[in-house]
C-alpha cells in the first residue's frame, strides 16, 4: 500500500468514524464530541498556517474568541428578554440612558446589525479575516518573522482580552455573553445536545478538512512550502511571499473565527476565556501532537487530546495528574515526534510499503 | 511621584525577570516559557522557608536562587538540551513544563495523591509575612515612598551590577560572550559550550526564583501567578534588544513605568493594553529593539 492510498483510507476511515458517532453517544457525550471537532477544526487553521507556511501565531484564540462573540451577540438578542436592549446592558447603563440599542450604553450602536442572525454568522468569519488581514499586513509587509510573528500575535490576543474584559457595559465583561438562545434558522433549531448541532459541526469540520486539502495540494500549497523552507529563496524565485503568507494567515484566522461560531453553537456561551494564551497555545499543541503538516493528523491530535483529558478529568485519581501528563505530552512530543501521529502513520506506511515491496521482488527473482 | 515609584517598582522585577530571560534567550537561542514558574516557585520558596524553617525574607533571596537555579539545571539538563537550534520547539516544550511545575505545586508534589498536604502548597492563595522594617513608608521629596518598593529597586540594581560583573568581568562572562556571538567557533578554540549554556540557564533561572521572592512581598502568591510575568519579561527581552543588558534594563524601566502611569490616569486593563501596544509597534519598526548590539 502506498502513502497516498494509504491517508485515503486514513480520511475515508475518519469520516466514516465521525460521522457514525452521534448513533452510539448519548446527547452528553454527543455535545462533548461535538466541541472536540470545533477544536479540531481550530488545529486545521494551526496547521494551514503552521505547518505549510510556519507562520506560528499564538493569537489564534483572538479569531476564535470573535467568531464565538460574534454568534453570541446574534443569540443573545434573540433571546425575547434582551429586547430591544440587551439585560447585560440594562444593568450597566447610566441611569438617564435612552432604552436603545443605539445608544443604551458606549458603543451598544455596535449591536445593532447583530440582530439579524444571518449577518452575525458572516461577521463570525469575515471580521476574524479582516482584523487578521490588518495585523497580517502590518506584519508581513515589515517583514516580521519567525517568532516575532509569535509574540506580536500573542500581544494581540492578550490586548483583545483584556479589551473585552474591560468593556463590561458592551461585553459582558469577565463573564461572556450566556443564556443565549438556540440558535434557529428556518424555524430549524439546532439543539447542542442532539444531532443537529453534531452533524452541523462534522458535515463543516469535514468541509473545512477537504477544502483545505484541495487548496493546499495544489500550487498555493508547494508555494507556501517553499516559503516555509526559505523565505528568502523564494523571493528570488519571484513569488511574492508576503502575499501568499497574508492570506493563509487571513484564511487560518477565517478557519477559526468559524470554529468559534461553532463553539458558541455546542457550548452556548462565549467567555473571554477563549482567547487566552493558554487556549492559543493549546491549539497548537493539539497541532502539533497530529502532526503539524497534516490536516487530518492535527485534527486527530485535537479529539485524542481533548477525550483523554476529558476521561481523566472524570476520574477522581487522574484528574489531578492530567495537566501533569498534558506537559509530559508536549514535552515528548516536541522532543522525539516532531512530525506527531501523522509523521509516525507516514513511517509505519512506508515501511510496510518497502517489506511488501521487497517481498514481490524476491517473489518475482525466485520465480526467474 | 507616587505613580512614578510604583513603575519603577514594576519594572524593577520586570527587569529582574527579563534578565535571566535575555540571558537565556540571547545565549542560547532558547525561549523558555517556564522562566514564570521559576517566579513561581521563587515564591513558593519564600512561603515555605518562611512556614516551616523560619526564614526570614532576605535569607530567602540566596535560598530561591538556589532552589531555582536547581531546577533550572534539571530543566536545561533534561530537555532543553535537546532542542538546542529549534527555536519555536523550545517554546512549545517549556510551555509543557510550565503546565507541570505548576500542577506539582497543585498537588503538593504528589504527596496530594496519597492525603500528605503541605502546608503552604496546594492551589489555595499563599502570602508572606514582610519584616516590619520594610512595611514602613519613608518620605521623599514630599512624596510616600514604601520602603518595600526601595528594596525591591535596589535589589534589582544590585542584580543588575552583579549580572554586569559576572558576564563582562568573569572568565565565565567572557566564555558566555564568546558563546552567543559564535557557538561552533568558541567550542573549537575549547570552550566547553554545554557548560556555558548550563550555567547560564541555571543563572538566569536562579535570577528569576529571586524576582519571585520579591513578589511574594506584595502580591498573593499562586501556582499559576508566573504566565503573566513571562509574557511581559519576554516582551521587555525583545523591545529592549536582544543580548544587551541596559537595553534590557532600559525597556523594563519604559514598560514599567508607562504600565504604571496609563493605569493610574486610565485604569489597569488600558496600562496593560498600552503597554503591548508599545511593544507591538517597537517590534514591527525596530524589530531588533531599541538597543542594537554592534556587532563587529
Amino acid at each position: 500500500m502506498t502513502y497516498r492510498t494509504a491517508s485515503i483510507v486514513a480520511y475515508v476511515v475518519f469520516f466514516a468514524v465521525v460521522l457514525a458517532l452521534p448513533l452510539v453517544l448519548n446527547s452528553f457525550w454527543t455535545n462533548r464530541v461535538a466541541i472536540y471537532l470545533v477544536y479540531s477544526i481550530c488545529a486545521i487553521g494551526i496547521s494551514m498556517s503552521w505547518g505549510y507556511a510556519g507562520i506560528l501565531s499564538l493569537g489564534q484564540g483572538l479569531f476564535f474568541g470573535m467568531g464565538s462573540y460574534m454568534l453570541a451577540m446574534s443569540l443573545t438578542l434573540a433571546v425575547p428578554e434582551n429586547n430591544p436592549v440587551p439585560q447585560l446592558m440594562l444593568l450597566n447603563m447610566e441611569p438617564d440612558a435612552v432604552r436603545d440599542l443605539c445608544c443604551v450604553t458606549t458603543g451598544s450602536f455596535l449591536w445593532i446589525p447583530f440582530r439579524s442572525i444571518t449577518v452575525g454568522m458572516i461577521a463570525g468569519i469575515v471580521v476574524p479575516c479582516i482584523l487578521a488581514a490588518a495585523i497580517g499586513y502590518v506584519m508581513f509587509k515589515r517583514r516580521t518573522t519567525g517568532v516575532y510573528v509569535s509574540i506580536i500575535t500573542l500581544a494581540f490576543a492578550l490586548i483583545g482580552q483584556l479589551l473585552i474584559i474591560n468593556n463590561q457595559p458592551l461585553t459582558g465583561g469577565f463573564n461572556g455573553l450566556a443564556n443565549l438562545a438556540l440558535l434557529n434558522i428556518g424555524g430549524f433549531e439546532f439543539d447542542p445536545y442532539g444531532p443537529s448541532a453534531y452533524y452541523t459541526v462534522a458535515l463543516t469540520l469535514l468541509a473545512v478538512i477537504l477544502l483545505a486539502r484541495y487548496m493546499l495540494s495544489g500550487r498555493i500549497g508547494q508555494i507556501l512550502k517553499a516559503i516555509r523552507e526559505d523565505e528568502a529563496r523564494a523571493r528570488y524565485l519571484g513569488y511574492d511571499v508576503e502575499n501568499y503568507k497574508l492570506f493563509i494567515f487571513c484564511v487560518s484566522a477565517g478557519v477559526a473565527g468559524l470554529a468559534g461560531m461553532l463553539f458558541t453553537l455546542t457550548s452556548e456561551f462565549a467567555t473571554p476565556s477563549l482567547m487566552a494564551t493558554s487556549l492559543s497555545i493549546s491549539m497548537v499543541i493539539w497541532a502539533a501532537t497530529g502532526g503539524r503538516a497534516s490536516l487530518l493528523g492535527a485534527c486527530i491530535g485535537a479529539l485524542i487530546v481533548n477525550f483523554v483529558g476529558s476521561l481523566a478529568s472524570e476520574s477522581a485519581t487522574f484528574q489531578p495528574v492530567w495537566p501533569i501528563i498534558l506537559g509530559l505530552l508536549f514535552v515528548f512530543v516536541v522532543l522525539f515526534m516532531p512530525n506527531g501521529i501523522a509523521g509516525i502513520f507516514k513511517a509505519l506506511v512506508e515501511r510496510s510499503g518497502k517489506a511488501e515491496r521487497f517481498a514481490e521482488a524476491e517473489l518475482s527473482a525466485r520465480e526467474a | 511621584m507616587e505613580t512614578f515609584v510604583i513603575g519603577l517598582s514594576i519594572a524593577s522585577i520586570l527587569f529582574m525577570v527579563a534578565l535571566g530571560l535575555a540571558i537565556i534567550y540571547g545565549t542560547m537561542n532558547v525561549i523558555n516559557l517556564a522562566h514564570g514558574e521559576m517566579v513561581m516557585i521563587g515564591a513558593y520558596t519564600t512561603v515555605l522557608a518562611t512556614k516551616h524553617l523560619g526564614f526570614n525574607i532576605y535569607l530567602c533571596l540566596p535560598l530561591a536562587f538556589l532552589v531555582t537555579a536547581t531546577f533550572g539545571l534539571i530543566i536545561e539538563r533534561t530537555v532543553v538540551r535537546r532542542l538546542y537550534g529549534r527555536l519555536l520547539d523550545t517554546l512549545l516544550a517549556t510551555w509543557g513544563i510550565a503546565l507541570i511545575l505548576q500542577q506539582l505545586i497543585r498537588i503538593h508534589f504528589g504527596l496530594g495523591l496519597f492525603g500528605i498536604e503541605i502546608d503552604g502548597l496546594g492551589s489555595d492563595l499563599q502570602n508572606v509575612p514582610v519584616p516590619a522594617e520594610l512595611q514602613q513608608a519613608i518620605r521623599v521629596f514630599g512624596a510616600n515612598i514604601p520602603v518595600y518598593r526601595a528594596f525591591v529597586f535596589v535589589a534589582a540594581l544590585a542584580l543588575g551590577a552583579i549580572s554586569w560583573l559576572l558576564i563582562f568581568k568573569t572568565r565565565f562572562g567572557s566564555q558566555l560572550r564568546a558563546v552567543s556571538v559564535a557557538r561552533n567557533t568558541a567550542a573549537a578554540c575549547g570552550i566547553n559550550d554545554k557548560r556555558v549554556n548550563m550555567l547560564a540557564f541555571a543563572y538566569g533561572s536562579g535570577l528569576a526564583g529571586i524576582a519571585g521572592v520579591l513578589v511574594s512581598g506584595f502580591k498573593t502568591v499562586s501556582p499559576d501567578m508566573g504566565t503573566p510575568y513571562v509574557v511581559d519579561a519576554f516582551l521587555v527581552v525583545v523591545a529592549g534588544g536582544v543580548g544587551h543588558l541596559l537595553g534590557t534594563m532600559a525597556s523594563a524601566g519604559i514598560l514599567g513605568e508607562v504600565q504604571s502611569f496609563v493605569a493610574t490616569w486610565a485604569n489597569d486593563v488600558y496600562g496593560r493594553t498600552v503597554l503591548f501596544t508599545v511593544v507591538i509597534l517597537i517590534l514591527l519598526f525596530k524589530p531588533q529593539g531599541l538597543f542594537v548590539t554592534k556587532s563587529r
